[in-house]
């Protein structure tokens, strides 16, 4: 079970115990967001300590508009663009204007397997990692917060640092994006098992 | 409600976040369009896989290390003799 959140007072006065438990409550998601979007465990963790050591060290500016939570994900969010930024082999563009409309969905049918025994399947997980590395960051990042961690719009929305509007538009790109990836592979199996005497 | 008008309200739709009759208007469509029966199935099967698969947080080996190593830095900078 997770401690409760620490007051912001107990944090600026540097008691270990709610360093501990601020850690506790939001250590993973921070790691899950950073590994989202950097596909490395090491430059995850780096961004962890980082994230947390920054959120420590400028406390005295968080106004509490935001959640802890969300502030925190949003110094792990610019600390993961800037590694990327600084990836040779992968510069993002400085700020990727809003997407329009996607294109409509090209393949349209139906998946042999549910998802539980997808996630048995071990091309089937490549085809998950193949998915999520073609997406663009900003895209997957919303894709993380809203439907992998469950973060509200809203906050997600301050997570990252954009609109609500913006949060939907992302998500929605996202979504149609990983479906049309891997209905490509599990259409494509489906269709084929059709096809079997 | 067309395909094209689904597809652009499949999000919304999902997260039930669509006026009472534009969510009358899409399950009207999506009961008589296969293809879009189909996008919205899909759509949602995939989210459920990249929940139930990315859930993974820090190995264990590695969680309390981290936190030491916070420790450390946050004892470091209290007494001065980190970086600012």
């Amino acid at each position: 079970m997770l401690p409760p959140t620490p007051s912001i007072e107990s944090l600026r006065a540097g008691d270990p115990q709610a360093l501990a438990a601020l850690f506790e409550i939001h250590a993973d998601r921070v790691y899950r967001l950073a590994f989202g979007l950097l596909r490395e465990r090491q430059a995850a963790e780096d961004v962890v300590q980082e994230t947390f050591l920054s959120a420590m060290t400028h406390l005295a500016q968080f106004e509490g508009r935001s959640s802890l939570g969300t502030w925190l994900y949003r110094v792990a969010y610019n600390a993961s663009l800037t590694r990327l930024r600084a990836r040779p082999s992968e510069p993002l563009p400085p700020d990727e204007p809003e997407p329009g409309e996607p294109p409509l969905p090209r393949a349209l049918v139906e998946w042999d397997q549910t998802p539980e025994e997808m996630l048995l399947d071990a091309e089937g997980r490549r085809q998950l990692e193949a998915a999520i590395t073609t997406l663009p960051e900003t895209l997957r990042a919303a894709f993380i917060l809203r439907d992998v961690e469950e973060l509200s719009t809203q906050e997600t929305a301050e997570s990252l640092g954009i609109s609500e509007g913006a949060v939907k538009v992302r998500l929605h790109r996202a979504r149609l994006l990983l479906r049309e990836h891997l209905a490509e592979y599990f259409g494509a199996r489906a269709a084929q098992k059709e096809g079997e005497p | 409600m067309n395909c094209e008008e689904l597809i652009h309200y499949l999000s919304d739709y999902i997260d039930n976040g669509l006026t009472e009759k534009l969510r009358v208007d899409a399950e009207e469509h999506l009961a008589t369009c296969r293809n879009c029966h189909v996008v919205l199935d899909t759509t949602r099967q995939t989210i459920v896989l990249f929940r139930e698969t990315h859930r993974e947080g820090i190995p264990v080996d590695r969680r309390s290390a981290l936190f030491g190593q916070l420790e450390k830095a946050m004892a470091a900078r209290r007494s001065g003799r980190g970086m600012p």
